[in-house]
């Protein structure tokens, strides 16, 4: 873990308010690993304050990759970053994806919560057969997909809540079904909170491993402020920043 | 060479910068940044008896160069803390200074009496003024009598040194800061957060459960100013002055002000090497403005 100032190498808008970002760290691109996170300064001065964390999307020594949405002023400093600024950023951050091989594993992605989950297919794929499930909104919310083409995946499916793209549902509409169908025995997902719930009483029923990259409300993002917390069933609150991001579902109070 | 010692009377410190409690976890969270010993002193994040969860989330909203937060004082307890310090600070040369909790008078004086005379522990700072504790933001630092009475006790039963740690919620500081002195404060910290609230329109209910919270960060760093110019005006033991301190000039103001040290705050979060980059800040603008000692700039403003 390193807080440094970082080159901006490309900033693509990828459709709307989703962008990549293309950051030169020699540091955090050798040494993150799928589920790490960073924390970027959104402006040399102290507004706003807080750096913001983003999930790495790809991880190309010297280069990390950020997909990201514009949601308020922080994402909407940071798709304003031009090739050459630099910024401040603190990485590599938080937990991974636990070790696993040889396994069928299903990545469950919603929305921009495809960042990890593509970090982890690009890193998983050689010693375990994935499947894939990304749902979004729309068409509109559901990027990358030539991004995803090179991917060794044994299953994808794609989900949008108005059928703009993929089968009209989302993620869990065909969960039970897939999880059986291809034997998996784990899931990594990253989405909304309420993605995981819908995702955990799948899984809980069907005894299958579920782990998830949760989003908190974050200060700091390396454990100083305590403000990331979580409920879980046996450790109380835990910190999202430095506990997770990634968490065992069967942890979680629901 | 400039000199950045400073003198608090009862200990001399290599420099006046201190991490403020609550900002730096327990210390060891910043060794990948640097090495410690550069620090004039830190204060761990504050302590109860037992191991307390803290509020629930959410616990912070920026605001503009500023941050509320209502975090709660979450903590192991005081036991976990001791071997947290046996582990962490056996090679350290810095002081620790252990910013004390407590829900009622005698909680304070256990946790005082529990790390006095503790080796690593140079000074008890004692955390009379948390906002986000009982509800509507009440805390002894709010009453001069209950100062005085909580301090009197303390200083009475512990031989380490106190740091008294006010709250700017008060119509009238001074008063609180003389009744620490007088109850044998060894010195005064100031100040803690500012009280204040966020609200969600649509919900129509406050961001916090606790309703209020405590303002930290830039923002209030002429509020601080002011605050610990007055109570420089009024007692003669060392402040350690802090609100929203970034940068080197900003601990310069400080002393000018009349504080001996500084404690740097929400910086950490943002910056974990703040500390590090504002001692070097100190060193260079007393250069510049020839400054040679720093102990003469304490309270030399001209009004």
């Amino acid at each position: 873990m390193r807080d440094d100032i970082c080159n901006i190498v490309e900033n693509i808008q990828i459709q709307g308010e989703y962008y990549l970002l293309k950051i030169h760290s020699e540091y955090i691109s050798t040494r993150a690993i799928p589920g790490n996170f960073i924390m970027i300064s959104t402006s040399s001065a102290m507004e706003p304050l807080l750096k913001r964390p983003f999930g790495i999307f790809e991880s190309d020594p010297p280069y990390i990759w950020i997909y990201y949405q514009v949601v308020g002023k922080g994402t909407r400093l940071v798709s304003e970053l031009k090739p050459g600024d630099n910024i401040s950023v603190l990485g590599p951050l938080g937990n991974s994806f636990p070790p696993v091989t040889n396994q069928s594993i299903l990545m469950i992605a919603g929305g921009r919560g495809i960042a990890p989950i593509h970090f982890a297919i690009k890193k998983y794929q050689k010693e375990n057969k994935i499947s894939l499930i990304y749902g979004a909104k729309s068409k509109h919310d559901l990027n990358l997909l030539d991004l995803l083409k090179p991917l060794t995946l044994q299953v994808l499916l794609l989900y949008s809540d108005d059928g703009s793209i993929g089968k009209r549902g989302n993620v869990t509409t065909d969960l039970r079904k897939t999880i059986q169908k291809s034997g998996i025995s784990i899931t990594f997902s990253c989405g909304p909170d309420n993605m995981f719930k819908s995702i955990y009483q799948v899984t809980r029923e069907l005894k299958t491993r579920d782990y998830a990259s949760m989003e908190a409300l974050m200060g700091c993002g390396f454990g100083i402020c305590y403000s990331c917390v979580i409920q879980t069933r046996k450790s109380g609150y835990q910190k999202v920043c430095t506990d997770g991001p990634i968490f065992d579902m069967d942890e979680i109070a629901w | 060479m400039v000199d950045l010692a400073v003198d608090l009377g009862f200990i001399c410190l290599k420099n006046p910068v201190i991490p403020a409690s609550g900002t730096f976890g327990y210390g060891e969270e910043f060794i990948p940044f640097f090495n410690l010993d550069q620090l004039g002193a830190l204060v761990l994040k504050g302590i109860y008896k037992n191991k307390r969860m803290g509020n629930p989330p959410p616990r912070i909203q920026e605001t503009s160069a500023g941050l509320l937060n209502s975090i709660g004082l979450p903590g192991p307890g005081m036991k976990e803390l001791k071997k947290i310090i046996q582990r962490v600070y056996q090679s350290t040369s810095t002081p620790i200074i252990i910013n004390v909790c407590g829900e009622t008078d005698q909680e304070y004086l256990d946790v005082a009496e529990y790390f006095d005379g503790m080796e690593e522990v140079a000074i008890l700072e004692l955390n009379i003024s948390c906002p986000n504790v009982k509800s509507g933001g009440r805390c002894p630092a709010q009453d001069d009598k209950h100062t005085y009475r909580l301090v009197k006790k303390i200083k009475q039963s512990v031989s380490t040194p106190i740091m008294v740690k006010l709250s700017p919620n008060v119509t009238d500081i001074s008063a609180i800061a003389i009744s620490a002195e007088e109850a044998g404060a060894d010195c005064i910290s100031l100040t803690n957060t500012f009280l204040g609230m966020a609200l969600n329109l649509e919900s129509r209910k406050p961001v916090f459960p606790n309703i209020v919270a405590g303002l930290s960060g830039p923002a209030i760093k002429p509020l601080a100013l002011r605050l610990v110019w007055e109570v420089a005006n009024n007692v003669h033991i060392p402040i350690i002055g802090m609100g929203g301190i970034t940068t080197g000039q900003d601990v310069l103001e400080f002393m000018l002000a009349g504080a001996t040290a500084v404690q740097i705050g929400t910086i950490n979060l943002v910056e974990p090497a703040a500390s590090i980059r504002i001692i070097k800040e100190i060193k260079e603008t007393m250069e510049q403005l020839e400054i040679a000692n720093l102990k003469e700039l304490t309270g030399k403003l001209h009004t």
